[in-house]
Parts: C-alpha cells; sequence; structure tokens
C-alpha cells in the first residue's frame, strides 16, 4: 500500500548512510575550495617594521625618514608619532621648544618638548600631534610599539593607531 | 510520502504543476513523471527509462562519467581561477604558490588535472563504445537522425582534446612550453594555410604573452562554453532519438505480420510536442516490466556513476602529484621534447614519416600531423553514412553484421595505443628508442 | 490505487550508494590530512616547545604559527624559509641544531632579510614549504641550497662553505675584493694576474680568440660538451676539470694548462657560475654609483662655504636664496638680495631696521619665515649679530678694495 510507512530498515539506514555521507563529502570538498581562496601569505608590505634596539634611541627625539616617524624616549618609556601631515601628506619638521610643556591627556601625561610645522602649507602641530593651526583636520597619529620577541628590537605597527596614553616601557 | 491535499482555491490552468517540492521517493508512477517535471535539474530526464539502457554492462555508462569529469573540472577550475596568473612573469610563481601555499592548492590542481586526462580516456572509451555497439545508427523509431549525434560527439570530443591542450601551456615550464611549441609546428604544416594557422593560433612568430593569454581565453570560456553548449544538445539529441540505441534493439520483437503503429506510445517530451517525433512499433513498450521510472532509478544509477567518479578522483588526486618542471625556456629545449600524451601518436608518426629519397623530403609533420588524423576523423565522423549495415545492429555489442568495421575499428585503436605506448614509454634522448631497462643518459644539473 | 512500477535496482544500487559514499568520505579525510602533514608544523612545534623552556611560556606565545613568507618585491622572490627557521633573527639559540639556530647577525646587519630575502643569498627554493623542495634537493630546481654539504660532496679545498659566495658575487661582481668572500677573491685575482682577458672578453673587453665569458654563469648545462667528463656532470665540475687541464677536457683547445691547484680551480669554477646578466635593481649592486660625481674642487668649496664665517646661513639654509658674499657664500639659487649689505638695505627699502623686518617680515620673508625657516628668538639674535658682521665684513674689504685702488 501506498501509504502505509514501513519500519526503517537496514536499507533504509544504508540509503541515508549513503547519501548523508556523499552531501557531507561534497559539502567539505565545496568548503575546501573556498578554503582556498583565503591567503595564507601576504604580498603586502609589512607594517610592523623593525627599529633598532632600544639603545641606539637617544633621550627625547628620534625622527626614522623610511618610516616617516618621530620616535619619543622618556628614561624608559618610548612612543611613537607618525610625521605624516594629515592634511596631504608631506612629512612634518620637527622643532624643539625652548620651554618644554606638560599637558594630561587621555589619563597620561606628555611631555612636550617639541613642535611640528610642515613645510608645504603651513600647518602647526603640538608636540604630542595635536593640530594647532593652517589646514591640518585631524591630529598626528601615534602608532603602537613593542618589542620584537627574538632580538628584543623596537617594533612599531604602522597599522595600529594608539591613544595618547600608550607607553611602551622597557626593562 | 504522502502528497499532502491542497485545497483548491481557484481551478489550476492545464499545464501547471502546483506541488512545490518534488519527491525522491516516488509512491506512484505518477508522483515520479511529476518528480520530473517539477524539478530543473532533471528536466531533461525522461518520466520512464528503459531498464536495457540502464545496465552497466552495455555503456558502462561512460557518457555519465564524462560528463561527471567535465563537471569536475569546472569545479576545481574556479578556485584556480582567482588564483593563478596568466602573465608570463608570474604564471609560474603562482602555481608555485598553488602547490605550496593556498590551503589544499595542490590538492585543487591535481584533481583538475586528474579529472582532465581522464575525461580524454573516458570520452575516447565512451566514443568507442558507442562505435562498437553501433549506436550511431538508427534503429526502431521512425524519425530518428542518430547520425547527427554521433557528428556532434565528435566535435565534443575533439573540443575535450583542444581544451586539454590550452590547458597544459598554462603553468609556463619547461614540458607546457616544448609540448605547444611541438603541438603548434605540426599545425603550421598545413599547406597554404599551416603559417598563418600558427600564427593565429600563438598571437605571433614566438611563443610569448599572446600565446598564453589566447590559450587562457580558450580555455576557461570559450571551449568550456561551446562543450557545455554541445553537451545539452547531446542530450536533448538523445531524448529526441527515443533514448539509447540499446533500447531500440530491446524494443524490437520478431513478428511476422507488420504491427500498427502504437498511437499512445511516443517519445516526444511529455507527450505536448508534435511534428516528426519517432513512434514506435513495437508492442514490447507496452509491457510495463521493461521500464522503470526514472525517478529515483535513473537518478541514483547516475548518482553513483557521478559521485563514483569524485571519490575516485578525490582519492587519486592525493597521491599523484602534478608536475611542474623549470620555468619556461626559450633557448633551453629539453631533451626529449614530447607532446602531451593524447597528441603523442601523432608526435611518433610525424617522426617515423619523414622520408627523405634523394633530394626529395617528405615533410613528416604534412604526413603524420596533417594528413593522416584528417584523415581518420574525417572517416570517422562520416560513417554513419557509409555504414551499410541493418538498423538490427544498432545497441547490440560486436553484432555479426558489424564485425568487419568493428574489427577495423579495434586495429586502428590498437594502432593508436601502441604508437602512444611507444612515445610515453620508449622514447629517450634523441628521439632514440631506450627499453625499459636502459637508463637514460644523466642529465647535468648547474651544480 | 495509482500505478507504481516496482524496479529491481533499489537494492543493490543502494549498497553501492554507501559504498560509495564511505569512500568519498575517506577521500575527504585524506585530502584534507594531507594538506596538514608537512614539516613545518612540527619544525614550529618544536622551536616553541625550546623557547619555552629557554624564555618562558609568555615569549613562546608570541611566536608567529602557521607558514611565514618574506616578499622582496624588487628581487621578486617570496622566501618561506622562516616558517621552519624561525630561529633566525632569534637571539639565543647560536649553537642551536639547524633548523633551530639564530643566524649569525654581522652578515644580517648588512643584508637585512626584508630587503635580500633568503634564498638569493643561499640559494634552494624558496616558494617550498617542504624540506627537500625548499633546499632545491628535487628534480626540476636548478638552484639547490649552497650548503657545508654540497661543498663537501665536492671536497672543496679551503673553506667548505664557499659555494655561497657565488651568491654573493651576484651582487659584489665589480668590486675588486669583497671582505668575506675569500674564494671569489682568489679568483678575482687570478684572472687579473693570469691575462684571461687576452684571449676572453670579460665585462665589454679582451680578446676573441676563446669564447665571451660575461654570461657564462648563465649557459645552461645541457650545452656543454661532457664526453670527456668522469664523475659528477655538472657545470661545476666540468670548470674545475677545464681549468686543471683544458686540453683533456675540450678537443682541439688552445687554452694553455696554468698548473691551477683544486682550491684555485675550484674558486675560478665558482666565480664563472656567478656571471650572470643581471636583473637586479641597481640599489643591490655594490659599487654601482648613486650619486652624481662631484668634482674635488667643487668639494672644497662646499667645505670652505659650511665651515667658514658663513657658515651659520648655510646651516639655516638662508643660503638657498640669498649670497653672503663678505662672508664667502654663495647661493645657489641668488632669488633674493646679497645678505652683505641687508643692514643698509633693509632700512632703504622697507623703512625700518633689520631686528624690525625680523620681527615682522612683509612680502615672501613673512611666508618663509613663518612656514619653511622658522628661527626662534635666540635663532633671530644671532642672525641679526651675523648680519652686522657681515655687513662689517663688507664695508672693511670695500675700504681694502679702495685703499688698493686709491694706493696706486
Amino acid at each position: 500500500m501506498s501509504d502505509t510507512k514501513q519500519p526503517p530498515d537496514r536499507r533504509d539506514f544504508l540509503l541515508k548512510l549513503g547519501t548523508g555521507a556523499g552531501i557531507c563529502a561534497i559539502t567539505v570538498q565545496a568548503a575546501a575550495s573556498m578554503r582556498s581562496l583565503v591567503p595564507n601569505v601576504s604580498y603586502d608590505s609589512p607594517t610592523t617594521v623593525k627599529l633598532g634596539s632600544p639603545a641606539e634611541f637617544p633621550e627625547g627625539l628620534k625622527f626614522l625618514p623610511d618610516e616617516r616617524l618621530f620616535v619619543f624616549r622618556d628614561g624608559n618609556t618610548f612612543h611613537a608619532v607618525s610625521a605624516v601631515c594629515t592634511h596631504l601628506g608631506c612629512t612634518v619638521h620637527a622643532e624643539p621648544l625652548p620651554n618644554p610643556q606638560t599637558v594630561d591627556e587621555d589619563g597620561a601625561t606628555v611631555k612636550l618638548t617639541h613642535r611640528f610645522l610642515c613645510p608645504c602649507h603651513g600647518s602647526r602641530y603640538r608636540g604630542d600631534g595635536a593640530n594647532v593651526s593652517g589646514p591640518a583636520p585631524k591630529p598626528l597619529a601615534w602608532f603602537r610599539l613593542s618589542l620584537a620577541a627574538d632580538d628584543g628590537q623596537l617594533v612599531v605597527d604602522l597599522a595600529d593607531a594608539v591613544e595618547h596614553d600608550f607607553r611602551l616601557t622597557v626593562g | 510520502m504522502r502528497l499532502p491535499t491542497l485545497v483548491r482555491t481557484k481551478p489550476e490552468a492545464p499545464g501547471v504543476h502546483a506541488e512545490p517540492f518534488w519527491s525522491f521517493r516516488p509512491q506512484s508512477d505518477r508522483e515520479a513523471g511529476d518528480a520530473i517535471v517539477s524539478n530543473f535539474a532533471l528536466h531533461w530526464f525522461p518520466a520512464k527509462i528503459s531498464k536495457a539502457s540502464m545496465a552497466w554492462s552495455y555503456s558502462f555508462w561512460l557518457g555519465t562519467i564524462s560528463a561527471a569529469l567535465f563537471f569536475l573540472l569546472i569545479l576545481s577550475g574556479l578556485p584556480l581561477l582567482f588564483l593563478y596568473v596568466p602573465s608570463v612573469e608570474r604564471a609560474y610563481q603562482s602555481v608555485k604558490d598553488i602547490e605550496f601555499v593556498v590551503t589544499f592548492g595542490s590538492w585543487i590542481r591535481a584533481v583538475h588535472r586528474i579529472s582532465a586526462h581522464l575525461m580524454v580516456i573516458a570520452v575516447a572509451l565512451h566514443l568507442i563504445r558507442v562505435f562498437l555497439t553501433g549506436a550511431y545508427k538508427n534503429g526502431a523509431g521512425r524519425g530518428q537522425r542518430r547520425q547527427i549525434n554521433w557528428v556532434i560527439g565528435v566535435v565534443m570530443f575533439l573540443v575535450t582534446l583542444f581544451l586539454s591542450f590550452t590547458g597544459y601551456l598554462l603553468p609556463w615550464d619547461q614540458l607546457a612550453f616544448w609540448a605547444v611549441t611541438v603541438g603548434t609546428n605540426i599545425a603550421s604544416s598545413i599547406p597554404v594555410i599551416g603559417p598563418d594557422v600558427r600564427e593565429l593560433m600563438i598571437g605571433g612568430r614566438a611563443i610569448e604573452q599572446a600565446t598564453l593569454i589566447r590559450f587562457y581565453v580558450l580555455h576557461i570560456i570559450v571551449l568550456p562554453g561551446l562543450l557545455g553548449g554541445l553537451f545539452a544538445y547531446h542530450m536533448w539529441r538523445v531524448r529526441k532519438d527515443g533514448g539509447l540505441a540499446r533500447a531500440d534493439a530491446e524494443s524490437v520483437l520478431e513478428s511476422a505480420r507488420p504491427v500498427a503503429v502504437v498511437p499512445t506510445k511516443t517519445y516526444t517530451l511529455l507527450g505536448v510536442a508534435r511534428g516528426t517525433a519517432p513512434a514506435v512499433t513495437a508492442k514490447s513498450i507496452e509491457a510495463p516490466e521493461t521500464t522503470v521510472n526514472a525517478v529515483p532509478d535513473l537518478v541514483r544509477r547516475a548518482a553513483i556513476a557521478t559521485l563514483g567518479t569524485i571519490a575516485v578522483v578525490s582519492i587519486m588526486s592525493v597521491f599523484i602529484a602534478s608536475p611542474l618542471e623549470e620555468p619556461a625556456n626559450a633557448l633551453v629545449t629539453p631533451n626529449p621534447a614530447k607532446a602531451p600524451w593524447y597528441f603523442l601518436w601523432l608526435q611518433e608518426i610525424v617522426t617515423d614519416t619523414t622520408i627523405r629519397i634523394g633530394s626529395f623530403t617528405l615533410n613528416g609533420a604534412f604526413v603524420g600531423g596533417v594528413i593522416l588524423p584528417g584523415l581518420l576523423v574525417g572517416l570517422m565522423t562520416i560513417w554513419p553514412w557509409l555504414d551499410r549495415s541493418s538498423s538490427l545492429a544498432a545497441g547490440v555489442w560486436l553484432p555479426r553484421s558489424r564485425r568487419t568495421q568493428n574489427i577495423v575499428f579495434l586495429l586502428i585503436i590498437v594502432f593508436v595505443l601502441a604508437l602512444t605506448f611507444v612515445g610515453m614509454v620508449l622514447r629517450g634522448p634523441y628521439w632514440n628508442i631506450y627499453w625499459p631497462w636502459e637508463a637514460w643518459p644523466e642529465i647535468p644539473g648547474r651544480i | 490505487m495509482e500505478k507504481r512500477t516496482n524496479s529491481p535496482y533499489p537494492r543493490i544500487d543502494r549498497l553501492i550508494m554507501a559504498g560509495i559514499g564511505i569512500v568519498l568520505v575517506i577521500g575527504t579525510v585524506l585530502f584534507i590530512w594531507s594538506d596538514r602533514a608537512h614539516d613545518w608544523r612540527y619544525y614550529q612545534m618544536e622551536f616553541r616547545q625550546m623557547v619555552a623552556e629557554k624564555f618562558g611560556d609568555d615569549k613562546a606565545v608570541k611566536l608567529p604559527s602557521g607558514v611565514q613568507q618574506i616578499w622582496v618585491a624588487d628581487l621578486s622572490r617570496a622566501d618561506r624559509c622562516v616558517t621552519c627557521h624561525q630561529a633566525t633573527t632569534y637571539k639565543g639559540f647560536e649553537s642551536a641544531e639547524q633548523p633551530y639556530r639564530t643566524h649569525p647577525p654581522e652578515p644580517l646587519k648588512q643584508h637585512p632579510i626584508e630587503e635580500f630575502g633568503c634564498t638569493s643569498c643561499h640559494g634552494g627554493q624558496g616558494w617550498a614549504i617542504d624540506t627537500a623542495a625548499a633546499h632545491g634537493e628535487v628534480a626540476h630546481w636548478e638552484e639547490p641550497l649552497l650548503s657545508r654539504s654540497l661543498g663537501e660532496s665536492y671536497t672543496l679545498a679551503g673553506n667548505k662553505n664557499a659555494l655561497m659566495q657565488m651568491n654573493c658575487n651576484t651582487c659584489h661582481r665589480f668590486d675588486r675584493q669583497t671582505p668575506g668572500a675569500g674564494a671569489i677573491n682568489l679568483a678575482k685575482s687570478l684572472v687579473n694576474e693570469k691575462g684571461c682577458r687576452a684571449c676572453h672578453v670579460i665585462n665589454g673587453f679582451g680578446g676573441s680568440i676563446g669564447p665571451d665569458l660575461t654570461a657564462v654563469g648563465e649557459k645552461p648545462p645541457e650545452q656543454y660538451e661532457m664526453s670527456r667528463l668522469s664523475g659528477q656532470r655538472s657545470a661545476f665540475a666540468w670548470h674545475v676539470a677545464h681549468f686543471k687541464d683544458p686540453r683533456a677536457l675540450s678537443e682541439g683547445t688552445v687554452m694553455p694548462n696554468f698548473n691551477f691547484s683544486s682550491e684555485q680551480a675550484q674558486s675560478l669554477a665558482m666565480l664563472m657560475l656567478s656571471w650572470k646578466r643581471n636583473d637586479v635593481p641597481a640599489k643591490y649592486v655594490a659599487g654601482a654609483p648613486r650619486t652624481d660625481p662631484r668634482s674635488a674642487e667643487e668639494l672644497q668649496a662646499e667645505a670652505a662655504m659650511k665651515n667658514g664665517p658663513g657658515g651659520w646661513f648655510v646651516q639655516t639654509g638662508c643660503f638657498v636664496c640669498h649670497s653672503i658674499s663678505s662672508l664667502g657664500v654663495k647661493s645657489p639659487a641668488q632669488i633674493g638680495p646679497d645678505l652683505s649689505t641687508a643692514v643698509e638695505d633693509v632700512q632703504s627699502r622697507f623703512g625700518v631696521t633689520v631686528d624690525q623686518f625680523l620681527a615682522n617680515p612683509t612680502g615672501t620673508m613673512s611666508v618663509v619665515l613663518t612656514r619653511q625657516i622658522v628661527l626662534t628668538p635666540e635663532q633671530k639674535q644671532i642672525a641679526i649679530q651675523k648680519l652686522r658682521d657681515a655687513f662689517a665684513a663688507y664695508q672693511k674689504q670695500r675700504g681694502a678694495a679702495q685703499t688698493t685702488v686709491s694706493g696706486q
């Protein structure tokens, strides 16, 4: 009769096994094809760059032209400010201030020993990167610093912007 | 499973199928037919199929296996499309990346390559089977034109070979570069138009970026599209001709007197098409035990053939690595430089038929590369019109009435296989014969 | 009841289907396994343990996992060696065994990995992630790892590690002597001593009796005549044999036998294989001039300007537009007036003193002094002082000139 349901038997089980296994396998193979499109290696330029050992950085300011970065050192504490002007991307100059000041921001104190000036269109920035005059729309970015695990060099991550309370304490 | 009873609120238009889903375990013939109609993927299956056509030992389901391999090639080709770069500076590097740093990359590439080689073999076996069973012949039905399908099939075989050839070049390594050099040089020996044909294929005088991009576009769009279209037409012709030739053979009964055409039985699509459809004169089609429902039996067997192919290829691809030789270098010819294996019989003939009598040279490339294969393929294509055996031989394995032609055909196949074997196994540097126990001279390395 | 056709197939077909299902599952498991079974996973695990033992778990956790790649776009090299050789820049594993050994730091200072990769010096197949393939010990890869063991297999006299110097010479080809490349240096001095250029063109000039050797390292090994070479068949072995006894190897050659020792012949063979047409960008080629050449007089004049009395104006950049001729400073552009007489000119042109002008500049100077050359108050005082010095010097020179004129 067409509408009596037969109790599940070995045939049904085998059928379900075959179908289920087949569908599983095909799904996994399809997923494998998709996974093959997720890259395992990157051909982009690396954003984490080694800058040298901490001993090579003097107290105060060091400018790194290749990374366009200012690295500040205060004792054993480091922070890094970008030298890329937020207006149209020129590299700003640093100028030492005759009277260093201290400001509080983001819950930490920043010692302002320099100010920044852009030679292209005259933007000016405070020592913590805040834009004070000129066409610059935003402050200079701060980037995350860390120590390389293998040889202890300072490493900057140019893709990881941080707040102004970021400090790297060494040793 | 019972069909749900619908509360009919408005009368259905004739021909509309209201049920949204179909059943793979139909409980009646009507449900089985419904499953065919309401399912896009199965719309080209017949509602009922003769048991004789379903036999493994008749067709070995080689056509389905070929189609499954084509399907696998498309499926494995899709990720490769994203990963491979068709530029002479970057092609080799992109293939190395697929082999090494892409997750499952080497397996996907192996599936693609193994499916390609198996497809050439499967399509060739399918062609051989069709010939040996005389399935290119028209049988019991009126209005059948199976010879058209045969010609379509031969074209599909050539397209398959050309697909494999264009794909062969893409890794841009020494193997690829020189195989294509050999192949296109053979094409250039066609009289009058040869060099122009070669220049058109290569996109210039030397095998360079233009060649690569031409072969790439042919390989990923033009030829697969063509093959897909031909495949659809091939399937449709099978339906229009009344199914496999075996169905015709089974349906023929010894009968002393002429039997009238059965008025209710046609092989038209769902019985709604008019015109010169084959009409069946045999009575056995009336007997229900010679046919089964396509859903689920045909679907199940097709699934077995397809999934079985996928399973076998998947496992083979784990263990058989794809070759990648040195990067292509136009200044260094590998010794020996061999065509892909399915053209090796041609290369063998080319080298053997270069005849020098005094100052007269007969160009082997022309004889072996153009004349001989041209003759063979041409003869094969028009054979259905030259075949004089009776229509009773259609769909029968090795019938007596076709014995001579089958023997000659098999001899030619054996000849081609023998030449392929010689080219693959026995030919070494400078195209000398090296028996399996003789070692090839060591190729020097740099350091 | 509706008609139903019974089919004999389901029993056998379903069995086959189940079997295929199982095979499919096995196949899936197999290919997933084959993707995960690579050497590098083991090496990374081992190294992580070593770091944990030596430096603690928090350092071990920071180790990168997965395939690592150094992509040097200029050289088109993607080197994945650091996937297994994770200790390359990791201080502290100098005496471990490979692949866990730290790379000697001195070569890396001159040749940082990010700019050179690994294979441009060491050879091997950078694309690969399995040991044998990465070391180039597979068919169809022609650059093996130029390791000590390869040197031992050639029984190199002298430094067994010397084969790597072939790759040094790819960039250092035009050096006379390269520190650290002893074998190549020996070979180069031999080339000069023995007069190879008498018969061979090398780098553009030489004789034409023998073949041009400028790109001899590119000659494919298949094109060497090796029928009389005994032992290992390679381009390197051919060159060594050729240097030791040319006439035994090449029939009909007129190249004399220089009686080279094994070490000399091997060094020369390394030099030959290193001579290839280069695709490396100029910045990698040692000794390639990267600045415009300047004459000794120009350099002297520049030094005098910088260190002389007007040096301050050079330092600050004022001299870009202004000459201060009385202090010996010559401006390259001379856009503004000579500042030797600024004390007077500013007064007559603007009606203010130099002090006032610097405090409130007008015109172009206002743009320059607010943007490009911003002077602190101390610097402005220095500027004023220097301008007065310049004026004083100017007056003195003018007075001396007049005295000279009138004294005649």
